[in-house]
């Protein structure tokens, strides 16, 4: 499990950063020392680092600075100036990417999940289940009792969504969002045929019962 | 200067000379001097005061002359004392260190006004960057509190995000320093992000977008044409259609420029509210049947284009839709890179 260190100094955001990730399935940890941040941060040994700008004591700038001179861990600005100067500087000061608040969640655990993925060079191979249905992120397939079927990049993402959620009422609004934050812009019909699809791939899997539709409210696993 | 405005002014003078000559001339013929001598000296009285008035005029006309020419010229008129020197007769001294003073007292004011509008500008920012803090977690919160009620506060926190953002965009626009970096800009991109910010709303209105042709680099700022874009999706959003509402980006390439349009089949606008959409404050019909206009949107997309060096136009007809199109310049160094590969 990949640990990601949360330097940041608002309270209600560090805690829910920290319960965010956990969601996801990364360990994050937490400090409010920020006169030692550098030597708690180096203590913990994380895989990657969400750095705010602005910090009490020291700024992020200096803290960056004081990573680097230490190692490669991988560094992601945080900030709410919304210049490209910061970014510039945090380029330089040798941060792996920048993000500015306030930020979508999605976007951020994107950019984390693609800072990591390059850092570390593996995949984590992530697989779902629910109800003996398997969904595998990395193959791109849901399988059931030994069969298996290839999902398309818009029939995972809806199916994922779904199994992260599961035992929740999805709405299709929900569902669209999830799609077009991965830029794939879909209307309305699109979205009727991708989980019509996605229902029939199931099925041929032996999958029934599975994808309930709330009528007027949306989808459930 | 005008000969007559000035004789006209120096008329009493003359009158006063006009009639001591006259006395003078009376009283010489009354003590006997023969009339050949009284002539010569009215000759000789009328040259000096002729001299006089000649001499008082040219004096004063050079001076008055450049100082109206100079004026003419200037952009900023209260600058005016920088550019001419100290006269050298009296009026005209007088007149030189009076717009002195003038011009200094001027000069602090600006500068407390300016100092004034600079410290405001600064907490307007600081502002905007505090505020962010807290709508950062209101966000996380809602993300790890999914139901019914969070997801309807995260359209309101949506909304006030667009707020604070106009609020920053607004101090900046009116801000003489040059605070935007001009960087290859992708369009698909930039649109793209764009479109997934506004993802929320536009899926809630059930709005089709399209997007085509966007595969352009332009030289622009990429926060800035950002917050214009928005501007303009939200506009499409807010004045859309019941029945099948759709937006169209796309761009074109023109011999020096590309041109970004983004296009809607919405209610579009009046003709008579046409020319004044980009002006501050102006709502129009549409913002006064709509409550949430508050006219600033199109105000600030035109004046940071400006600033941007963009140009930005409007065309719309009811019932079929608004049609904004931005022109970026190909920059020199553009034209370079294409140039030698």
């Amino acid at each position: 499990m990949y640990r990601i260190f949360i330097v940041e100094d608002d309270e209600p955001i560090r805690m829910q950063l920290k319960v965010l990730l956990e969601k996801y399935g990364y360990q994050g940890i937490v400090s409010d020392d920020f006169e030692h941040i550098v030597d708690r941060i180096l203590e913990a040994k994380p895989h990657l680092v969400l750095l705010d700008i602005n910090l009490p004591q020291f700024d992020g700038y200096h803290v960056c600075r004081e990573i680097r001179k230490q190692g490669e861990i991988p560094i992601i600005m945080v900030t709410s100036r919304d210049s490209e100067v910061d970014e510039l500087m945090s380029m330089n000061l040798g941060a792996d990417d920048f993000i500015t608040k306030p930020y979508h969640t999605q976007i951020l655990l994107a950019h984390i999940a693609a800072i990591l993925k390059r850092a570390y060079h593996r995949e984590p191979s992530r697989t779902l289940e629910h109800k003996g249905v398997l969904l595998d992120l990395s193959k791109s397939t849901v399988s059931y009792e030994g069969k298996q079927a290839e999902l398309t990049k818009n029939e995972m993402r809806i199916l994922h969504l779904l199994m992260e959620n599961k035992g929740a009422i999805i709405s299709r609004d929900e569902i669209m969002n999830d799609l077009w934050q991965s830029d794939e812009f879909v209307d309305d019909n699109t979205l009727t045929v991708n989980i019509n699809r996605l229902r029939k791939k199931l099925e041929e899997v032996g999958v029934r019962q599975f994808l309930i539709t709330k009528r007027g409210q949306g989808y459930l696993v | 200067m005008k000969w007559t405005a000035y004789l006209r002014d120096q008329c009493l003078p003359i009158v006063i000379w006009a009639l001591t000559a006259g006395f003078i001339v009376m009283m010489l013929g009354t003590l006997g001097v023969n009339s050949s001598a009284q002539g010569f000296l009215v000759i000789v009285l009328a040259v000096a005061g002729i001299a006089c008035l000649l001499y008082g005029y040219f004096r004063r006309a050079g001076f008055y002359k450049e100082l109206r020419a100079r004026l003419e010229s200037l952009d900023q008129k209260y600058l005016i004392t920088e550019m001419i020197e100290r006269p050298d007769f009296l009026e005209g001294k007088l007149l030189y260190d009076v717009m002195i003073q003038v011009n200094k007292s001027m000069n602090d004011r600006l500068a407390s006004y300016r100092r004034a509008s600079n410290d405001y500008r600064e907490y307007i920012e600081t502002w905007v960057h505090e505020v962010k803090t807290p709508i950062a977690s209101s966000r996380l919160m809602i993300e790890n509190n999914k139901n019914e009620v969070t997801r309807s506060l995260e359209t309101e926190i949506s909304r006030i995000e667009g707020y604070v953002e106009q609020a920053l965009f607004y101090t900046r626009s009116n801000s003489v320093e040059k605070d935007y970096i001009i960087k290859k800009v992708n369009l698909k991109e930039m649109i793209s992000s764009c479109v997934k910010k506004n993802a929320r709303a536009l899926i809630e209105s059930r709005i089709s977008v399209q997007m085509q042709d966007l595969e352009e680099d332009v030289f622009t700022d990429a926060k800035w044409i950002d917050f214009i874009v928005g501007q303009i999706l939200s506009n499409s959003i807010k004045y859309r259609r019941d029945q099948d509402p759709q937006i169209k980006i796309f761009a074109e390439k023109k011999e020096n420029s590309i041109r970004l349009s983004i296009c809607d089949n919405g209610i579009g606008i009046p003709p008579q509210d046409i020319r004044r959409v980009f002006e501050k404050g102006f709502t129009g019909e549409n913002g006064r049947r709509f409550t949430r206009s508050t006219g600033m949107g199109l105000y600030l997309c035109k004046k940071l284009c400006e600033k941007l060096g963009l140009s930005i136009s409007l065309t719309s007809q009811v019932g079929q839709g608004t049609l904004i199109e931005i022109l970026f310049p190909k920059s020199k160094m553009f034209l370079l890179e294409n140039d030698h590969p």
